[in-house]
């Protein structure tokens, strides 16, 4: 049986400007894949996988996202390391972003 | 008895063994009651982050693994003061009885990293800055009783003060954990979750003393912990933490004055971190046993 899992990175959050998620350890899982469920976003947000050798320092990897609108966006992730977190920034001005933020992860 | 099992003192019917080379075993997300909208959920039980399997890495020596094995579950907090990470694993009660909660753990603050970083305490090769950086972790149950009636026990390894002082030593809530239905007739908490206020807490008799911190921020010491508790009589009887076992049977244990609905038989564990400071916490757990005389 393969080993899985789902974390809520954020739940119900509400962001103004760049952010990143908490790092999360998931090297037991040979891919991932994030889910965001934007409940409400003003201005144009990118969103990109962001992968760590120590949980401090980390680097871009994979495929950005793009969004302006409610909806239920994706990437998945593979090769990864260890280490995963997601970091956004508005692309321009001023922005709001309501959203949930899943991680599954599977062995 | 299993060798995995050899390293316990499990009561006669062992209920779970979380071996977390197999995942996490139960140990999820604490998030608070909600109508279906989260924007109902109390903001101290709206973020206390879900669990990880972690291989104890840090930046230094890269993976420090488990106890046994390659994985252990860590609870992390925000890098922010106040900030509580909590794992709930919920159960039911198949009798009132003894039941005994053991594990092997690890607590500690993030390691911060660079020239100077510590600079405001200071490094005399001995007792760490970074030991101040680890605020609290806390053991709690919650138990609704044949009855209806509920209560929550709380033991609490204090390492600082939320103003930042070293502490280190046991202690256990004098104050009903804050529900919903108190909050909704005027109860706010000013503390974490547990208690009405950050100074409902009182020394457990011996058990003041620090555990084995062992100097930096990235170095892991187990620690056994082996946590008894009487479900018939609504109390705690033992906390052993390596060579020290605390009588907890004449602490009193909060009661809620009306019963709760819904309740009956219910058994949750609870294990959450809280740093006082706007690094990090860490809890980590190789495994656990949850076992009964029923």
């Amino acid at each position: 049986m393969r080993v899985s899992h789902t974390a809520v990175i954020e739940r119900n959050g509400r962001f103004d400007t760049h952010f990143a998620t908490e790092p999360y350890e998931a090297g037991w899982a040979g891919e991932a894949r994030w889910f965001l469920r934007v409940a409400s976003a003003t201005g144009m947000w990118v969103v990109q996988t962001e992968i760590s050798p120590d949980g401090h320092h980390w680097c871009p990897h994979g495929e950005a996202v793009r969004f302006d609108a409610p909806g239920l966006y994706t990437v998945g992730v593979t090769q990864f390391g260890g280490w995963l977190r997601l970091a956004a920034h508005p692309e321009q001005g001023e922005a709001h972003l309501h959203a949930q933020v899943y991680l599954t992860l599977k062995e | 008895m299993t060798i995995e099992l050899a390293r316990y003192n499990p009561l006669r019917r062992v209920l779970s063994y979380d071996d977390f080379d197999r995942g996490v075993n139960g140990w999820c997300e604490l998030c608070g009651n909600h109508d279906g909208d989260l924007d109902t959920v109390r903001p101290s039980f709206g973020d206390l982050r879900p669990p990880q399997l972690s291989t104890v890495p840090f930046f230094d020596i890269g993976s420090h693994g488990a106890m046994t094995g390659t994985y252990a579950l860590k609870l992390a907090t925000r890098p922010r003061a106040g900030h509580t990470a909590c794992l709930i694993k919920r159960l039911t009660l198949a009798d009132e009885a003894l039941v005994q909660f053991e594990t092997y753990f690890a607590a500690k603050p993030e390691a911060r990293q660079g020239n100077g970083v510590y600079a405001d305490r200071g490094w005399d090769g001995n007792e760490d800055p970074s030991e101040y950086d680890l605020g609290a972790f806390t053991l709690s149950n919650d138990i609704g009783r044949f009855d209806g009636s509920r209560y929550h026990c709380a033991l609490r390894y204090q390492n600082t003060s939320v103003d930042g002082r070293l502490v280190q030593g046991w202690y256990y809530k004098t104050s009903l954990q804050p529900t919903t239905k108190m909050q909704l007739v005027g109860q706010i908490p000013n503390g974490d979750f547990h208690t009405l206020s950050d100074d409902d807490w009182q020394p457990v008799p011996g058990g003041q003393g620090p555990l084995c911190f062992n100097e930096v921020p990235t170095k892991v010491n187990w620690h056994y912990l082996r946590w008894q508790v009487d479900t018939k009589a609504g109390r705690n009887v033992e906390l052993q933490v390596n060579d020290r076992v605390m009588d907890l049977r004449d602490i009193d244990v909060p009661v809620y004055p009306h019963p709760y609905t819904g309740l009956r038989g219910l058994f949750n564990l609870l294990l959450d971190v809280r740093t006082h400071r706007d690094v990090r916490n860490f809890l980590f757990l190789d495994s656990c046993v949850i076992s009964a005389d029923w």
